[in-house]
């Protein structure tokens, strides 16, 4: 008897005084992510703006450029994004059923996936960067004959770039989700971090979805 | 936590694998060169399915409160406000392209 107290105490701990239960705190928490999530798209919007704003104007320089860029790697990179958010639905899917362990197994592999991620992006970047392609002012390649070609370039780093501080920023969250596992802070009843995490994970993984046609996927 | 949808893995893995052919078929279309501007529109359109699925099923806006959906629906709206308004400056200046 005294231990199934204590287990309902600890089910009920998480609750913070201002909430009526534990289901309103999750769908409040839930709700400010969507609130965040909403900015976020707003805050890509302007880059996808000046995107189009641009293609609108030089469209035969989105065309030229766009060779630059490695179609199998953007391949590659989309497919291990996907992956990555399999692998945090998974680890949602866990936490739900109090798999701390499966939990924790899907976090290493999201962190994994989101690591080779970046290794790629790195490599696409000094790829170019070798060459001389540079965004803006610092753009020295001769490759190409549009006269414009730093600016499409500009509009990549810019992009890739906010996105690829998205992902670093989205794997520091997750080795922060596996050290409050491992502390045994989630259960069935408690998983919000994992909840929202993984909705920013995904909100990173559909920018891509758009990112990987507009930039790589053109000729 | 009762209202909480739990997807089983096997769906999880469903909405994956779909994931992964239609990034297969945005790919597969470049190689049969669709005319301008038709390869842009098929790749935005297979873009938003994939967002759309990932928004339902792993976002699970599809078994969420419609609040947090109408979120998502009017930051859709307002970013397409943004473009459209700022194209209708860019498209049609009368000295059109400048200097950057």
């Amino acid at each position: 008897m005294a231990q199934t107290s204590v287990d309902i105490e600890h089910k009920t701990d998480h609750i913070q005084h201002h909430f009526v239960d534990s289901d309103q705190q999750f769908e409040s928490s839930k709700l400010g992510m969507w609130i965040f999530l909403v900015t976020e798209i707003l805050f890509f919007g302007g880059l996808f703006a000046a995107y189009i704003v641009y293609r609108a104007w030089y469209p035969e320089l989105y065309l030229e450029a766009s060779t630059e860029l490695n179609a199998f790697w953007g391949t590659v990179n989309t497919a291990v994004l996907i992956g990555s958010s399999l692998t945090v639905a998974m680890a949602i899917r866990s936490a739900q059923l109090n798999q701390i362990k499966g939990l924790i197994y899907n976090l290493y592999i999201t962190i994994g996936l989101a690591i080779i991620f970046m290794v790629i992006k790195f490599f696409e970047y000094a790829e170019k960067l070798e060459k001389g392609i540079a965004p803006g002012a610092y753009y020295t390649y001769d490759g190409l004959e549009h006269e414009k070609a730093n600016i499409f370039f500009s509009i990549y780093y810019m992009m890739t770039g906010l996105h690829g501080l998205h992902v670093v920023i989205g794997i520091g969250l997750m080795v922060w989700l596996v050290i409050k596992a491992k502390k045994k802070v989630f259960h069935s009843g408690y998983y919000t971090p994992v909840e929202i995490t993984g909705l920013y994970w995904h909100l990173v993984d559909v920018i891509w979805i758009f990112l990987f046609p507009l930039l790589y996927l053109i000729d | 936590m009762s209202g909480h949808h739990i997807s089983s893995a096997k769906f999880l893995w469903g909405i994956g694998t779909a994931l992964f052919i239609l990034t297969f078929i945005t790919v597969a279309v470049t190689w049969i060169n669709i005319p301008d501007p038709w390869n842009v529109v098929v790749a935005i359109f297979i873009a938003v399915v994939k967002a759309t699925i990932v928004a339902l099923f792993f976002m699970n806006l599809w078994w969420d409160s419609q609040f947090n959906v109408m979120l998502l629906i009017t930051s859709v709206v307002f970013f397409l406000l943004l473009v459209g308004i700022t194209l209708l400056d860019t498209l049609y200046r009368s000295d059109p392209i400048p200097s950057f």
